[in-house]
């Protein structure tokens, strides 16, 4: 079975919340993101959601943005990710993976995801494509990797039932009219959509974009099947890269495990 | 039997494999709302009839095409014609569109107006509509041109604008793109985001093509009135686009017209340094559009380099690309260096100083009117005045004010 849908079977089963931790590849370099990946699942993430860098990234805000710039500039691509992915894996094997990225980054790397050396990645989620539609659409195949798709707080309900049908990891609910890192969480609204999509999707719907404290956090545990955390992530290795002590992203997601278990 | 006639986009906003819609979930309803409004709207009589009324009486439309008669003789064959966009109210083409997109806002019920601009003039047209409606108005643009553009930028703000100067990326064109996304994402319920060019995702291609297409429509007409046949070829800039598939769109399928994409040059192909992804680009999506593009091999976006703020952008609208592929246009690039003597030259020989943008048009001119002799008509669409280069010319040229 694919790491990610056990995973998350797994969690069900035990009446336990999903943690996403998000960190983008190759910042602060890439060496530190396989010690940066392993130490978020030490610490008590459940899935890692790994940003794919790209030069033009439109759903980001500033503190994601910057960390892109940071992994281009150590010219980081789709095979670097690989290269991070399998040295990870050769120390996990079971901790879901999701790449998380740009449509044209897919597209110039199509062979790679179809081959997806060591079957290291479990999930892909196109940031810029609508909700409906997945990489097959845009000829990527692979039948291991499976595909999350957004809803957002704009999706009509027609739509709804449509994208529920497409995704095959989780259904990622962005929590908020905005880009990655904003603060305008509206717990009511968030409340009354997810429960609409439950309604149709088969597979769990996690909560992401602007949830950063442990309340935050377990407010939106609450109504959803897991959360997502970004933007406090990559903030965090921004601030600490100089010194690459992380002590304090470990506790964090710590913190944010515990409220939400 | 399926016609020849050029009829796209298709229903998903595809002009043959390119266009699309790729954006963030949170804009597909906004987008499906604005296609629904514009596919309601664009054959009402209402709606048509204040359209053109706001063209003649606040545009000053119809522009004329006036025999360039120096420039002519200077090149000693064939009749050269210009389209002169540049005498529309604040200065380019621009405003065509704006003026149509505002119509759009207002039976929408948006109160906040979006937009970004490149050499300004978009923002400046912007601006102008938004104040005329008395709508808040928000520009984004590349601290770049904010610096290159500063005539334009005070424009808008005496508009009434507020400019926000982009400082990510290469701070230009594409990161203003990239910053008005990230706000109509944010602030979507209440803003119509009007879109420069015929670049991003579907309907916007469609809409900005068939707004500026009055250009075109009035050029057949004039053309019939000037010299009694269709034009031998149309010449125009290409940035986004959106001023050359307003002047070609109506001559589409009128096959013995040529029509010539000039694209920026920059310091030449050949050197990588450039803003051409017709002419040295591939196909790939960026803000919302598949398209040609210029990218490295895993899919980043390159920069780009160019005199003119307004041409300094690594994609194209993706009517242009199908308008490649199928051969029906020609698109060539010429150089900085082209340009800025094409600058000089029109300006002293016809008593019209072009934008920078639209001097790489009349660049061309050098090579194309080889092609014909004297009994031929060539139209250059002059896109705008140059007005807001005046400062960029004078650094290149060594003189302080
Ligand atoms: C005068 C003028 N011409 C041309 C352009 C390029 O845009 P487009 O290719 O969409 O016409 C601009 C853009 O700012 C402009 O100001």
């Amino acid at each position: 079975m694919n790491r990610l849908t056990k995973k998350l079977t797994d969690l069900k089963e035990e009446n336990k919340k999903a943690l996403v931790a998000y960190l983008v590849a190759g910042d602060p370099d890439i060496e530190t993101t396989v010690e940066l990946i392993k130490l978020l699942v030490d610490s008590g993430a459940d899935i890692i959601e790994i940003g794919v860098p790209f030069t033009d990234p439109i759903a980001e805000g500033p503190i994601i943005q910057k960390a892109h710039d940071r992994a281009l500039a150590n010219d980081v691509s789709l095979k670097t990710i690989y290269d991070i992915v399998n040295k990870f894996r050769d120390l996990d094997n079971e901790t879901p993976l999701v790449l998380m990225g740009y449509l044209n980054t897919f597209l110039s790397h199509k062979k790679l995801i179809e081959e997806n050396q060591n079957n290291a990645i479990d999930s892909i989620l196109v940031v810029d494509i609508p909700g409906e539609l997945n990489l097959a659409d845009y000829g990527i195949t692979n039948e291991t990797i499976n595909t999350i798709s957004l809803i957002s707080p704009t999706t009509k309900k027609d739509r709804i039932q449509s994208i529920a049908k497409n995704s095959s990891g989780f259904i990622y609910y962005v929590t908020l009219r905005g880009v990655t890192g904003a603060s305008n969480l509206d717990v009511k609204e968030i409340n009354t959509n997810i429960d609409e999509i439950k309604k149709h999707a088969s597979v769990p719907v996690l909560a992401g974009f602007g949830i950063k404290s442990k309340e935050d956090a377990k407010l939106l545990a609450d109504c959803s099947d897991g959360v997502i955390i970004g933007s406090s992530i990559v903030q965090m290795i921004e601030d600490d890269s100089q010194t690459k002590e992380f002590d304090r992203i470990g506790a964090y997601i710590t913190q944010i495990k515990q409220a939400i278990s | 039997m399926t016609t020849n006639k050029h009829n796209w986009p298709d229903k998903d906003g595809f002009f043959g494999e390119y266009g699309g819609k790729f954006v963030p979930e949170t804009l597909m309803h906004a987008l499906e709302e604005l296609e629904k409004t514009y596919n309601n709207f664009k054959d009402k009589p209402e709606f048509k009839e204040q359209f053109y009324k706001d063209l003649s009486e606040f545009v000053g439309r119809p522009s004329p095409l006036y025999f360039a008669e120096r420039l002519t003789n200077h090149y000693g064959t064939g009749s050269i014609w210009l389209k002169r966009e540049d005498l529309n109210h604040t200065g380019a083409h621009k405003i065509n569109n704006t003026i149509g997109q505002i119509l759009l806002a207002k039976y929408m019920g948006k109160e906040r107006i979006i937009a970004e601009t490149g050499a300004g003039q978009h923002g400046v047209a912007t601006a102008t509509v938004a104040a005329r409606l008395g709508l808040e108005c928000h520009i984004y643009m590349g601290a770049e041109d904010v610096q290159r553009q500063s005539l334009n930028v005070y424009r808008m703000k005496l508009l009434g604008a507020e400019v926000h100067s982009v400082e990510s990326g290469s701070a230009t064109l594409k990161d203003a793109l990239n910053e008005a996304l990230r706000d109509w994402v944010t602030n979507v319920d209440n803003t119509y985001y009007i879109i420069g060019s015929v670049t991003g995702p579907h309907p916007y291609p469609m809409i900005v093509r068939d707004f500026n297409s009055v250009v075109g429509e009035e050029v057949v007409a004039q053309s019939k009135d000037l010299f009694n046949d269709m034009p031998n070829a149309i010449v125009a800039c290409v940035g986004g686009g959106s001023n050359a598939m307003g002047i070609f769109y109506p001559f589409i399928d009128i096959k013995e017209t040529r029509l010539i994409g000039v694209e920026a040059g920059g310091e030449g192909v050949e050197t990588g340094e450039h803003a051409a992804p017709l002419n040295d680009g591939t196909p790939g999506v960026l803000h919302g559009a598949l398209s040609y593009l210029m990218q490295n091999d895993s899919g980043q976006v390159k920069a780009t380099k160019s005199v003119s703020a307004g041409l300094d952008y690594p994609g194209v609208g993706p009517e242009h690309s199908l308008l490649k592929d199928s051969g029906r246009a020609e698109y060539v690039a010429v150089t900085d260096k082209a340009a800025l003597k094409a600058f000089h030259e029109v300006s002293e020989l016809e008593g019209i100083i072009p934008a920078l943008e639209t001097a790489h048009a009349f660049a061309y001119l050098d090579v194309l009117m080889k092609d014909f002799d004297s009994s031929a008509n060539i139209i250059v669409n002059v896109s705008g005045r140059g007005d807001k280069d005046i400062n960029t010319v004078a650094e290149i040229d060594g003189i302080k004010f």
